[in-house]
């Protein structure tokens, strides 16, 4: 039988933990979430010789303080999962700051080896490091790595394993050792500790150093287990911090913080030697345009326009292909099966509903395989560097523009992408915002819209939607800042600005890959009972009451005609038959128009008149934005049914639009409407996955008061204007 | 309160140009020398305020000048034998008395009944009889007072003050309790809550302090005005320090420097020192982003980005120029 060894990666971001992760588990890898938490969780498998490995890809952190979900999340998993061995990824080519991680990594007791990837990048600085030193001072095997080009990544697993033996025979990891009077606070509390004895996971030194770092969480659970030692404990600790406080002028987590970089500091000037080779620094020249004064937000801009060309003028190809191939499917089977209610729901309920999503796979993967070609490249951060001023307007973070930038292309991948967000509010506030930008699922409507009212002039009308959805999305974030997190702590926005690098094909694939994958996952199922819901809304009641009687109309014509033909020439014939295929054409769309209206759906719509009135809309526009919120192209698709050009949209549906007396300010308002109202249902579900509920229905409700609140500004100030 | 200066002057200018004395305009600027002067004032001098004053006049000119005044009853003569005379104002039928502030020299007249028949009833009381007077108080006056906050004692600031320790004026086992509780003088603190039984609950940095009122009251405390500290390009604190010494968020693209103390609260702070800013840090300014804010710079040898905002925590010294420190 082979032995099962779990492997956790820790690093600092940026450290190539994640080329490293793929190198190891190739494809087979499992994204999930950590449990309880929406951070990120990813697994994967490795055989290797008798060996079972898990590898557990922790989040990468620039240290393990209880301030965000991330750390927690990392150093709870090394402490209650106690994994076989932790492989501390450190950036060589940064090796002082990725070791103040490291120091508390170590901290955590468990077997650790030191892994300097990069190495390649720390050369040519003129970095070299002297592993065998820096193994001999903190008692750990150091391996050399290079991430992109897979060197290492065998020696890697194989000291991992040595190691773990070593501490089966009984190797034990060496504490770092700090200051004397550090030390005596610590061995004083962990006296404390032993003597209550309580026990907690972890070791007593780790947990020591903790509650003098006035640590809340492990602070918390102490208290859970003893309230009565907690209390004595407690007062050992505070003791020693006013001790150390009266000593040094600071708090003890300053001081300890001084002390660990003052050892970080011992280490690298042992270890490591500096050729006093200087080399161009390639990120720098690179910065020098892409962040320039004057150069850097056009750039920007280019980057942008250009990843959405990509995406929307790129996807529509495989768009097309995959319409084509539902659309194929669906015209087979109606041939095959006969006619029944489960055929109707098979073909226009599952089907439709499933391919309305498979649509947009080649735009989300397209679009995660830009965002990932700007993370792994390094641009990212750059991108949150010149955006923050922008973003902070809006009481927001740099990092927010890249998940509502996301938005124009789909608001769910959008609402997945807030994950880089640290703190809780920025990511309620970005998510909140999101919707108001105008997903590429609204923009049918306004091309059918715009396209029928303002001809020559659509191009600026739907720009200026799209503008006006940014606009609403900033004064919404200001107020919404105000109002919901009154006087919280703002998130502090420091970030790495990571160099450059050549991103490598196969991450970024697997990245993509993993985007798309998610995509359909959740959201198949979502659309799949969201289409059937709304196939069961439009297809019942089955009894409809009808003005007149279509059958007996579609018998007598056809009667009529058959005479007609009858005693016709031939040429005639082909006229004839063209001409009553136009007439059943006609006659079957006005039943569908009034079955339509018939079925709760219509009812809805109708039911909502009232509400939709004041500002301009109709009771057919009315039913297609209600029919909306299962995916807001649904509404164009509606509208073609209830003004009776069947579901084709087109040309046809412009037409009949414009004949049906709708005026090009109720098309505005409409398309007002569709810009800012409830996000489509996978939207709100995503909401629901990422926060909670409660969010989930407030966005429901703010949204769909914001547009109604602005067509009726729109449609008011037209109707003032003396437009019509 | 009458202007009497003011009311001389006019006189004194009716009067010469009724007789037709020459150089007018000389003998005003004589004249409001000598009305700046307000004790007994001899002809040397007056030459020496008005050469104060960027004005050069001869002595021959000055004594003529004043007899005039003493003829027409602007001044009386005082002799001595052994002595330069003496001059002094005399002013018709006015009285006044004076304070004088003795930070910006400003003389502010006022007249008080009370005070003048108190000096009969005193003056009788003594079988004296009292011809003329003289009352000068000396002071600050309220423009200065506006400019220096006062020492308080702590026990009475105000909650939600920030102040800044200045005295302790306490004995040598007070001082030593006040300093073990690690407060000392410089520290900016804040009052969290006052007046229980003269009670000071204070904040100092990120700790809180509590003081009995006998305690409070030997700590003297000045009103902390950011306006002031800020014109001093120092937000937060309060210590005097050396030009090369700035915030990170006032420091230039190209500028480096040393770390010289991270302030900020809570996550702020602990991120920034877990980045890599801490003391003795060295720390270069790459640039600003093109919309000013934030602002990238180097630490430990990687780039990171930051707030201006956030930035103003970080105090730098030895601050300069890259490229002129390697010369």
């Amino acid at each position: 039988m082979n032995k099962n060894i779990t492997l956790a990666l820790a690093g600092n971001p940026n450290c190539g933990k994640t080329t490293i992760f793929n190198n190891l588990t190739g494809a087979h890898q499992k994204v999930g979430n950590w449990p309880g938490v929406t951070v990120e969780k990813k697994e994967g498998k490795l055989k290797y010789n008798d060996y079972d490995l898990t590898i557990v890809d922790l989040p990468g952190t620039y240290s393990l303080t209880p301030f965000s979900i991330e750390e927690i999340t990392a150093r709870d998993f090394v402490i209650n999962e106690r994994p076989d061995i932790v492989i501390n990824i450190i950036d060589a080519s940064n090796l002082e700051r990725s070791l103040f991680l490291a120091i508390q990594i170590l901290e955590l007791g468990r077997p650790v080896i030191f892994v300097l990837n990069m190495a390649d990048v720390a050369e040519a600085k003129g970095v070299q490091i002297n592993e065998k030193k820096l193994s001999q001072l903190l008692g750990l095997p150091v391996v050399f790595t290079i991430g992109n080009k897979n060197k290492g990544t065998d020696l890697l697993v194989e000291t991992a394993i040595n190691e773990i033996n070593r501490f089966e025979k009984g190797k034990e990891s060496r504490p770092i050792k700090y200051s004397q009077k550090i030390e005596t606070c610590i061995s004083k509390v962990e006296t404390a500790l032993i003597e209550s004895g309580v026990n907690m996971e972890g070791s007593c030194r780790w947990n020591a150093v903790k509650i003098l770092e006035d640590d809340k969480v492990v602070k918390a659970r102490l208290r859970k287990i003893s309230d009565a030692s907690a209390g004595i404990i407690f007062q050992a600790a505070l003791e020693c911090r006013k001790k150390i406080q009266n000593l040094f002028d600071d708090d003890f987590e300053m001081v300890l913080t001084d002390d660990r970089y003052g050892v970080i500091a011992g280490i690298v000037k042992e270890t490591v030697t500096n050729l006093a080779r200087k080399r161009i620094d390639m990120s720098r020249n690179i910065d020098l345009v892409l962040t320039d004064r004057l150069f850097g937000i056009p750039v920007f801009i280019f980057f942008i326009w250009a990843m959405f060309q990509l995406t929307f003028s790129l996807g529509a190809y495989p768009m097309g292909w995959i319409e084509n191939a539902v659309s194929l499917l669906a015209v087979n089977l109606e041939k095959i099966l006969p006619p029944s209610l489960l055929k109707d729901l098979l073909i226009n309920g599952v089907i439709a509903g499933i391919g309305s999503v498979i649509i947009f796979l080649p735009n989300i993967l397209i679009l995660f395989f830009c965002i990932a070609l700007f993370e792994d490249t390094g641009y990212m951060a750059r991108a949150a560097f010149l955006m923050d001023r922008v973003m902070h307007t809006a009481g927001l973070h740099g990092k927010s523009f890249i998940p509502m930038l996301m938005g124009f292309g789909c608001n769910v991948p959008a609402i997945m992408a807030t994950r880089t967000l640290e703190s809780r509010k920025d990511r309620i506030l970005t998510i909140l915002m999101t919707p108001f930008m105008s997903c590429s699922a609204r923009l049918p409507v306004y091309i059918v819209l715009a396209g029928s009212f303002f001809a020559d002039k659509a191009g600026t009308v739907i720009f200026s939607l799209y503008f006006m959805g940014i606009i609403i999305a900033i004064l919404s974030g200001r107020f919404l800042r105000r109002v919901l997190f009154k006087g919280e702590e703002e998130a502090p926005f420091i970030m790495e600005l990571p160099p450059y690098r050549i991103p490598m094909f196969k991450s970024l694939m697997i990245h993509m890959w993993d985007r798309g994958k998610m995509f359909l996952k959740k959201m198949g199922g979502v659309i799949l009972v969201g289409s059937i819901i709304i196939w069961g809304l439009s297809n019942f009641p089955r009894q409809i009451s009808y003005s007149e009687d279509y059958q007996k109309k579609i018998d007598s014509v056809k009667y009529e005609y058959a005479q007609k033909t009858a005693s016709a020439t031939n040429q005639e014939i082909k006229a004839l038959n063209l001409q009553l295929a136009l007439i059943l054409t006609e006659i079957n769309n006005k039943q569908e128009q009034e079955r339509i209206a018939g079925s709760y759906i219509g009812r809805m719509g109708k039911a909502l008149e009232p509400f939709f009135l004041p500002i301009g809309i109709g009771w057919q526009p009315s039913v297609a934005l209600v029919s909306g919120f299962v995916a807001k192209e649904v509404v164009v698709s509606t509208m073609g049914v209830l003004y009776g050009v069947g579901n084709e949209g087109g040309e046809a549906l412009e037409k009949a639009l414009k004949k049906s007396g709708m005026t090009s300010l109720s098309a505005l308002s409409i398309m007002v409407f569709v810009l800012l109202y409830v996000p489509c249902f996978a939207t709100v579900m995503t909401i629901y996955r990422e926060v909670s509920a409660g969010w989930a229905a407030f966005n429901l409700i703010y949204t769909t008061m914001v547009a109604w609140g602005m067509s009726f500004l729109v449609y008011r100030t037209g109707i003032l204007l003396g437009a019509n | 309160m009458i202007n009497t200066h003011e009311h001389e002057k006019k006189q004194f200018k009716r009067l010469f140009q009724q007789q037709g004395i020459d150089r007018f305009d000389s003998r005003l600027l004589v004249l409001e020398a000598f009305l700046k002067l307000e004790l007994h004032v001899t002809i040397s001098d007056l030459v020496e305020q008005l050469e104060k004053d960027g004005i050069l006049l001869e002595k021959e000119f000055v004594l003529s000048s004043m007899e005039l005044l003493y003829r027409f009853g602007f001044a009386t003569k005082i002799e001595f034998e052994d002595k330069e005379t003496q001059y002094e104002h005399r002013h018709l039928g006015l009285h006044h008395d004076h304070m004088v502030c003795t930070k910006c020299g400003m003389i502010l007249e006022f007249k008080d009944e009370a005070i003048e028949k108190q000096q009969l009833i005193v003056a009788e009381a003594y079988g004296f009889h009292m011809l003329q007077h003289k009352m000068e108080i000396y002071g600050i006056c309220s423009n200065c007072l506006k400019d220096r906050s006062p020492l308080v004692p702590l026990h009475k600031a105000k909650k939600g003050e920030k102040l800044i320790v200045k005295e302790l004026e306490a004995g040598k086992n007070m001082q030593l309790r006040i300093s073990s509780m690690g407060l000392k003088i410089g520290d900016l603190i804040e009052i969290v809550s006052s007046g229980f039984g003269g009670q000071v609950v204070i904040a100092n940095g990120e700790n809180r302090m509590v003081l009995g009122k006998g305690m409070a009251e030997k700590i003297m405390v000045q009103l902390f005005d950011p306006a002031v500290e800020k014109i001093r390009g120092i937000d937060k604190d309060p210590v005097d320090l050396p030009l090369d010494t700035l915030l990170l968020s006032r420091m230039k693209s190209g500028q480096e420097g040393i770390v010289r103390k991270v302030s900020g609260e809570g996550i702020l702070r602990r991120r920034l020192l877990e980045m890599g800013i801490n003391r003795g840090t060295a720390i270069y300014v790459e640039k600003y982003a093109p919309l000013k804010d934030p602002i990238e710079i180097v630490v430990k040898g990687y780039h990171m980005s930051l707030r201006v905002e956030e930035a103003s925590n970080i105090l730098v010294e030895n601050v300069g120029f890259r490229n002129r420190r390697n010369e």
